[in-house]
C-alpha cells in the first residue's frame, strides 16, 4: 500500500472542516468517514485528510485462492422487482448480477462501485455523479449516464405498487405525478449526471447504497425478475424458491472491478435454504452441509464458537422497537393515542435488562430515540431512568391500568426473548400485558397496524435517514401511527444540514421529543455476528447484510 | 365390485369438490388476500397499493365466480390496461390481438392447475416433484416400518404373557406415545450434533433430496417409521395373541406340530390380515406425519410444501394440494377394501 500523497483536487469544504473535528478528537474515524464520504470525498482521500492509510479489510488472513464453490446457508426468496425487494436475501441473491452505484463498507465509508466518484454543493441540493468508465453490461454494450438515469427515472415512480426506492429519493419526485420531476435528473455528457434536489437532501448518496438500489438493464420486466442483465462478476443461474440459488461467475464477462478491486475469486457460489430456525443452521453447517451461515443469533453464537467455527462480529445501528401504534383501534378506543399510557411503557422498562435478557449482552443500550452512537449527528441526552413505580402512576391517571395489552413478537430467539422480557417488566411494575408470539410466515402481513408489538430494524448509515422512513408522519414504514408537525418540521431541517454539527443540534431536539412522546421502546443496537467454516477470506458479516460476492475466496 | 368401484369414485370427485370449496373460501378472505397482495409486493406496503394490486390482478371478482375460473366452467378474468390485456390464462401482458387467439377457460378441468405465487412456477411441476421426494421417503419409512413392525408383533403375540411379550410391548407403546417433534429432536441431539458427539448421522436431510445415503437420510425415516411401527407392531400382537389362542392352533400342538411350524405355517397367514388394513390406513397418516418430519429435517417434498403453501396463502398451490391428498387418502381406503377381500375370503363387497 502506497501512502497517499495528494487527496483529490476538489474536496469538499465541509469534508476539511470535518478532519479537523476529527483531528480535535471530536468526531471518531467511523463517524468522520460516514460524513465525509457522503459528500463525494474518496476513500482514500478521506483517509488522506487525516493522514492514516485505509483500514486493510479486516479479514480473515491469508491469500485469495482463484476458483472453489461456496455454499452459504440463506433464505431463498422469491425475486420480485429490484426496487420492491423487501428482504436482503433478495438483494444478495441478485447482488452478484445486478451491482450498486456506491457501496457501503463496514467501517461506516461509502466507495464507488458503477460511480466513479461523485460531489455534493455547499447545501448538498445539487450531486454530479461521474460514471466509471470501462463498465460494460452482461450484453456488451457500454454502461452510460443514460442507465443511471433511467435507474433513477425507475425508483422514482412512487405509484408503483411496493416501490420503496420512492422514499429513498423523494427530493427528486414531483408529487403531482408521482414521477421523475422535470429537470431533477440531468444527463450533463455521457459520463456525467447531475442531480437537482428540490430541497438540501444529504441522504441520496447512502440511498443509492441501499439494498433496493440494484442496477438494472434497460429490457428488465418486474414481470421477469429471475432474468436479470447487469454488469456483475456473477450469473444467476438457477433459483429455486425456498431451496436454493446458484451464482456463477460471468467467464464470458471480464469483470470492470478486478484491477480496481480484486477479485472475484470464487468460480461459484451456492445458497441454501434451510427455513427461519437457528438450530436448523446449526444442523448444516455440523453436516458440513454449507460452509458459511448468513447470520449466527443468540444462544447459537456461543454454541458455534464451541463447536471451531470462525466467528466474524461487525457492531451496527441495527436494532429493535417494540411499540405501540397510535392508531390501533381495539374495542373501538384507541389506547395508545394517550401519550401517558405510551410514557408509562417506555417508563416501566430498563433498557439494560432487555439488551442483558433479550440479546445475551451482544450489544450497547440504546435510548429509545433510534439515533446511534455511531450514527454522525448522535446527540447525548441525560440517560435515561426506569421508573415502575412512576409508570403504574401514570398507568393509573390514565385510566389504564385495567386494559390488557397485548404484546406481538415474531416467534424467532432474540425478537421473542426481548418482547418477553418487556412483558416481564410490564408485570412487575402492575400493568397488565399477555403475549402473542406469531410465526414468521404470518408475523409481516400485518406489521405495521399491530396495536403493540416488536419490529427489528436493520443499520442505516444517518440518523436522520430511519427517521425519515419511519418516522415522520405518513410514511409507509411508520409503524408507531406516530404523527406529529413538530418533529416532522425539525427532521425537515435536519435533512437539509450537511455538516453534522449543525444537524446534531436539530437532532437533539428530535430525539427528546420522541422520547417525550413515548413514541417506542427501543432497547439497544445489535452487534452482528456470522459463522463460517476455517479457510474463508473477505466473508466477514456485512454492517446492512450486503454479501459482497466478488471479495469471498478460499484461502490458497 | 364394478358398480362399487365407480361409487367410490364418485365419492372421491364429491369430497375433493367440498374440501377446495372449503379451501378456496379460507385462503379467499379478504385479510388473506391482503397478505398475498404484500408478499407478492412489498410486505411494507400501504392500503392503497394492496387495494390496486389485488384489482390489477383479479383478486376483486366475486369468490364463485373465481371458484369458477379455478374449476374452468367460467371463462378466465381479463382487464385491459394501456399497456394491453392481462388475467387469467394470458402470460403476462400481451397485445389484444393475441389476446383474442388465447384460450378462454383455463382450470383444473382444462388440466391447468395454476401458477404458484410462492415459487413462481407451474403448480403441477411443482406437486408432482414434491410427491416424487415424499415418495423416495415414504418407499424407505416402510421399508423399514413395515417388516420391524411385523416381527416384533409376531414375536410378541406368540407367547402371550412372556417377558419378550412384556419387553416388545412396552417399546412398541413408547414408540407410538412420543410424537415426532420430540422423537426427532432427541434422535438429532443423540446421533447428529456436537453436543453428545456421536455425530453418526446427518441432522439435516437437505442433501438427501439429490444424493440420499444412510448418513443423512437414516435419520428421518427412523423418526417416521418408529412412530408408526409401534402402532402396528400392537394390532400385529393383538391379532397374532387372538389367533395363537384359537383352537385350531390348540388342536395343531396337540398332534405333535412343532411350535415354529405351527406360528409359520398355521398363524401368520390368518393374523396378518388385521395389520394389513391398518398399514394401509397408515398412508394418509404418514402424509400429515411427514409434515412435521420434513420441517424438522428440512426435506422439501410434500409436506413442506403444503406448510410453504399454507403459511404464504399459496391459492392455487394449496388447492392442488388438497385434492392429491384426498386422492391418495381415499385411494389407499380403497384399496385397503378391495384387498381385504382377497384376505378373508369371508368378506363379501356389493
Amino acid at each position: 500500500m502506497t501512502p497517499i500523497t495528494t487527496p483529490r483536487e476538489c474536496i469538499h469544504p465541509a469534508a476539511r472542516m470535518h478532519a479537523g473535528e476529527y483531528a480535535d478528537g471530536k468526531l471518531s474515524r467511523r463517524e468522520f468517514l460516514t460524513r465525509v464520504t457522503a459528500l463525494g470525498v474518496g476513500v482514500t482521500a478521506a483517509y488522506g485528510l487525516i493522514g492514516e492509510l485505509p483500514a486493510q479489510a479486516q479479514t480473515l488472513e491469508g491469500t485469495p485462492r482463484m476458483g472453489g464453490t461456496l455454499r452459504v446457508q440463506m433464505q431463498v426468496k422469491a425475486l420480485k422487482d429490484t426496487r420492491s425487494a423487501d428482504w436482503s436475501e433478495i438483494a444478495c441473491t441478485t447482488r452478484g448480477t445486478c451491482e450498486y452505484l456506491v457501496e457501503y463498507e463496514n467501517d461506516g465509508s461509502f466507495r464507488g462501485m458503477l460511480l466513479e466518484s461523485w460531489e455534493a454543493n455547499e447545501d448538498a441540493t445539487e450531486y454530479r455523479l461521474r460514471i466509471r468508465p470501462g463498465i460494460k453490461w452482461h450484453t456488451g454494450e457500454d454502461f452510460t449516464a443514460a442507465d443511471v438515469a433511467r435507474n433513477i427515472e425507475r425508483w422514482c415512480e412512487k405509484n408503483v405498487e411496493g416501490n420503496s426506492m420512492a422514499a429513498r429519493v423523494s427530493s427528486l419526485i414531483d408529487p403531482d405525478t408521482g414521477k421523475a420531476r422535470d429537470g431533477a435528473i440531468e444527463i450533463v455528457d455521457p459520463m456525467t449526471v447531475v442531480l437537482h434536489t428540490s430541497f438540501p437532501d444529504i441522504s441520496i448518496i447512502p440511498g443509492f447504497a441501499d439494498y433496493p438500489a440494484a442496477i438494472v438493464h434497460a429490457s428488465y420486466d418486474p414481470a421477469k425478475p429471475n432474468e436479470l442483465i447487469g454488469t456483475g462478476p456473477y450469473k444467476l443461474t438457477r433459483i429455486d424458491v425456498g431451496l436454493s440459488a446458484r451464482l456463477e461467475r460471468a467467464a464470458d464477462h471480464p469483470w470492470w472491478g478486478t484491477d480496481i478491486y480484486g477479485g472475484p475469486y470464487l468460480d461459484t457460489i451456492e445458497y441454501i435454504d434451510y427455513g427461519t430456525d437457528p438450530s436448523a443452521w446449526l444442523a448444516a453447517i455440523e453436516a458440513e452441509e454449507v460452509d458459511m451461515l448468513y447470520e449466527s443469533v443468540g444462544e447459537f453464537i456461543d454454541i458455534m464458537n464451541d463447536i471451531g467455527l470462525v466467528q466474524s462480529e461487525v457492531v451496527t445501528a441495527a436494532t429493535l422497537v417494540i411499540r405501540p401504534n397510535q392508531l390501533a383501534e381495539i374495542d373501538g378506543k384507541q389506547p395508545y393515542a394517550d401519550k401517558r399510557v405510551r410514557r408509562a411503557l417506555s417508563m416501566a422498562v430498563d433498557n439494560a435488562v432487555l439488551l442483558e435478557l433479550g440479546y445475551g449482552d451482544r450489544g450497547e443500550i440504546a435510548e429509545n430515540h433510534h439515533v446511534c452512537r455511531i450514527h454522525p449527528e448522535y446527540a447525548k441526552l441525560p440517560p435515561l431512568k426506569a421508573d415502575p413505580a412512576g409508570a403504574r402512576a401514570l398507568m393509573e391517571e390514565a385510566g389504564m391500568l385495567d386494559f390488557e395489552h397485548d404484546l406481538i413478537s415474531i416467534d424467532d430467539d432474540w425478537r421473542k426473548n426481548t418482547a418477553d422480557a418487556v412483558a416481564a417488566q410490564l408485570r412487575d411494575a402492575g400493568i397488565k400485558v399477555k403475549r402473542t408470539v406469531l410465526p414468521g410466515a404470518t408475523f409481516w402481513n400485518d406489521w405495521t397496524k399491530y396495536p403493540f408489538s416488536s419490529t427489528n430494524w436493520n443499520h442505516r448509515p444517518l440518523g436522520v435517514q430511519i427517521w425519515a422512513l419511519a418516522y415522520r408522519s405518513g410514511e409507509a414504514w411508520n409503524e408507531f401511527g406516530w404523527s406529529n408537525p413538530e418533529f416532522d418540521a425539525l427532521l425537515e431541517q435536519a435533512l437539509a444540514i450537511a455538516d453534522a454539527d449543525k444537524r446534531r443540534e436539530i437532532v437533539a431536539k428530535g430525539e427528546a421529543l420522541i422520547q417525550e412522546e413515548g413514541v417506542t421502546i427501543q432497547p439497544y443496537w445489535r452487534s452482528l455476528y456470522r459463522h463460517m467454516r476455517p479457510g474463508l477470506i473477505g466473508t466477514e458479516m456485512h454492517i446492512t447484510f450486503e454479501h459482497h460476492h466478488y471479495k469471498w475466496a478460499w484461502a490458497a | 365390485m364394478g358398480l362399487f368401484l365407480l361409487r367410490r369414485v364418485g365419492m372421491m370427485i364429491l369430497t375433493a369438490l367440498c374440501l377446495t370449496v372449503i379451501v378456496f373460501v379460507l385462503t379467499n378472505l379478504r385479510p388473506n388476500l391482503e397478505k398475498l397482495a404484500k408478499t407478492q409486493g412489498n410486505f411494507r406496503m400501504s392500503d392503497e397499493a394492496v387495494a390496486s394490486w389485488l384489482e390489477r390482478n383479479g383478486y376483486d371478482e366475486a369468490m364463485p365466480l373465481r371458484y369458477g375460473q379455478w374449476l374452468g366452467v367460467v371463462p378466465g378474468w381479463r382487464q385491459e390496461t394501456d399497456q394491453g390485456v392481462t388475467g387469467r390464462c394470458l402470460d403476462g401482458t400481451i397485445a389484444p390481438e393475441a389476446a383474442a387467439r388465447a384460450p378462454r377457460f383455463c382450470g383444473v378441468l382444462q388440466g391447468d392447475w395454476g401458477f404458484s405465487t410462492v415459487f413462481r412456477e407451474e403448480v403441477s411441476t411443482i406437486v408432482a416433484k414434491r410427491l416424487g421426494l415424499t415418495g423416495k421417503l415414504m418407499l424407505w419409512v416402510l421399508a423399514l416400518m413395515v417388516p420391524l413392525a411385523l416381527i416384533v408383533g409376531v414375536l410378541a403375540g406368540m407367547r402371550e404373557g412372556s417377558w419378550l411379550d412384556r419387553g416388545l410391548s412396552s417399546l412398541s407403546i413408547i414408540t407410538t406415545a412420543t410424537p415426532e417433534y420430540v422423537s426427532g429432536v432427541i434422535l438429532i441431539a443423540v446421533f447428529a450434533s456436537s453436543s453428545v458427539g456421536l455425530k453418526w448421522f446427518k441432522g439435516t436431510a437437505t442433501g438427501a433430496m439429490d444424493h440420499a445415503n444412510f448418513e443423512n437420510f437414516f435419520l428421518p425415516v427412523l423418526t417416521i417409521a418408529l412412530y408408526g411401527m409401534g402402532y402396528i407392531a400392537r394390532m400385529t400382537r393383538a391379532s397374532m395373541a387372538e389367533v395363537m389362542a384359537a383352537q385350531y392352533i390348540r388342536t395343531a400342538r396337540l398332534k405333535g406340530v412343532s411350535f415354529s411350524n405351527v406360528v409359520i405355517k398355521h398363524a401368520l397367514r390368518n393374523a396378518l390380515i388385521a395389520p394389513f388394513t391398518v398399514i394401509m390406513l397408515q398412508f394418509p397418516w404418514l402424509l400429515n406425519g411427514v409434515v412435521i418430519v420434513e420441517t424438522l429435517f428440512n426435506y422439501k417434498g410434500f409436506g413442506w410444501t403444503l406448510v410453504q403453501a399454507a403459511g404464504n396463502n399459496d391459492i392455487d398451490l394449496l388447492l392442488a394440494v388438497s385434492v392429491v391428498s384426498v386422492l391418495v387418502v381415499l385411494t389407499t381406503q380403497l384399496l385397503s377394501d378391495i384387498g381385504y377381500v382377497y384376505l378373508n375370503p369371508r368378506i363379501r363387497i356389493s
